[in-house]
């Protein structure tokens, strides 16, 4: 789980384009909406893509999102129990 | 009524947001020259920028050092000229989706039209005013000044902001490639003074200009008029000059910028003009400098305003390799494919 958690991070911090921001920099368990990142609508559709893209994970219902993103370590433990890829 | 260019701010091949070009130019070493990036924190937050393609970063920061804070809300209009727009989001946008169709990103697909770059200076600026794109292949940036120069004319302008951006893809580079419009090898100043072989060189561009009818102390030059024209005669063009002079009580033009940029054929064209409408002018080379694009035409414009301000023309973006000191009117010549034409006229304040 460590190891997809980083990864997770990497992917996001590329996906996302976030300049000046390292993995070491992104707390697992902080909010990624709002506080923490910071992001916003448009980012959520990007995690989807990313989601979709590199897990094989998709997603029938935007509302879903609210619940999958909540944190890196939220989207890790999702990810691990529904990836085809 | 008069115009002027009161700033103006450059981002291309050379030094960026600077005129070290002026004095000390670096020659460029490739076909394909990227853009000298400036810091671009310095002009947009994080925040923003990273949804940003380097054109949309690049037309934002040359529009924020052209135009202060304090002075964006009195912008009439923003009105930009480009080639290819946003092609670096279009071409990430379409290889995605030969990918496929799902698993599209956003961010590539908002920021992949021509007039995302001047729709995103006008929201950073929060310019509601007559904001308009021009994506007419090598005369977008002249209709875009041309647009411009007609609403001041009409008074329907005090201020506005013209930007010229163009970028190019590895991809699009390419394309070009086959059909034989760059070199096969570097181009030398040589090649543009005295052009023996076809093809050219890629450069980008990113220039803004702010146009106004109340310049501040020390404006860059006045800019009298522009004028386009599609397939003209010659007698059409001279007479344009001519009545372009007589307008403005100009009895002689000192300097005409002309766009050689290595390509045998494009060249011979401009070298014939100058000799037709102003054969005693001294003759400005640019693009040795710059490259080519689809608006690098804007790049003329704010070589020949740099000029007028400096009260001189170096001999390096001479034909002659002679400089000329404190020129007074300099005549800009733009012609594409010797399809569309445009003139433009600046003379000192």
């Amino acid at each position: 789980m460590d190891a997809l958690v980083q990864e997770l991070k990497e992917k996001v911090i590329q996906a996302l384009n976030l300049e000046d921001v390292t993995p070491d920099d992104i707390d697992a368990n902080a909010p990624l909406f709002g506080e923490g990142l910071g992001l916003d609508s448009i980012d959520a559709l990007e995690l989807i893509v990313l989601m979709e893209r590199n897990y094989g994970i998709k997603l029938k219902n935007a509302n879903e999102g609210k619940d999958i993103f909540k944190s890196i370590q939220v989207m890790a433990d999702y990810i691990s129990k529904n990836r085809t890829k | 009524m008069s115009i002027y260019i009161d700033k103006a701010a450059q981002i291309s091949i050379q030094q960026p947001l600077c005129n070290e070009w002026f004095s000390n130019p670096s020659m460029p070493t490739d076909r394909l020259c990227k853009f000298v990036r400036p810091d671009f924190k310095q002009y947009i937050s994080a925040a923003i920028s990273r949804r940003m393609g380097t054109a949309l970063k690049c037309t934002l920061s040359s529009a924020s050092a052209c135009v202060s804070e304090e002075k964006r809300s009195n912008l009439d209009g923003i009105l930009t000229g480009t080639g290819l727009g946003s092609i670096e989001n279009t071409e990430n946008f379409l290889l995605a989706m030969l990918e496929g169709e799902e698993g599209l990103s956003p961010s590539n697909f908002m920021q992949s039209t021509h007039n995302t770059l001047g729709s995103q200076v006008a929201i950073a600026f929060k310019c509601h005013g007559y904001n308009i794109t021009y994506a007419h292949r090598g005369t977008s940036f002249d209709s875009a000044l041309m647009n411009a120069v007609v609403k001041f004319q009409l008074n329907e302008y005090k201020t506005a902001l013209v930007n010229g951006v163009d970028e190019m893809t590895e991809k699009y580079f390419q394309l070009f490639d086959h059909i034989g419009f760059w070199k096969d090898r570097n181009v030398t100043i040589e090649d543009v003074r005295n052009a023996t072989s076809p093809g050219t060189f890629a450069g980008e561009n990113s220039v803004s200009l702010l146009l106004t009818t109340q310049p501040s102390e020390q404006p860059l030059c006045e800019l009298c008029d522009t004028q386009l024209f599609y397939r003209p005669s010659d007698e059409q063009l001279k007479t344009c000059v001519e009545k372009l002079c007589h307008a403005f009580n100009i009895n002689r033009i000192d300097a005409i910028v002309i766009g050689n940029n290595g390509d045998k054929e494009n060249d011979a064209e401009y070298r014939r003009l100058a000799q037709l409408l102003t054969p005693d002018a001294k003759q400005i080379i640019y693009k040795h400098l710059f490259g080519e694009s689809f608006t690098m035409s804007g790049l003329g414009i704010y070589v020949a305003a740099t000029c007028l301000k400096e009260k001189r023309v170096p001999a390096h973006i001479t034909m002659d390799n002679e400089a000329l000191e404190n020129p007074q009117t300099i005549l800009v010549l733009n012609h594409f494919k010797q399809l569309d034409y445009s003139i433009t006229l600046l003379k000192s304040c």
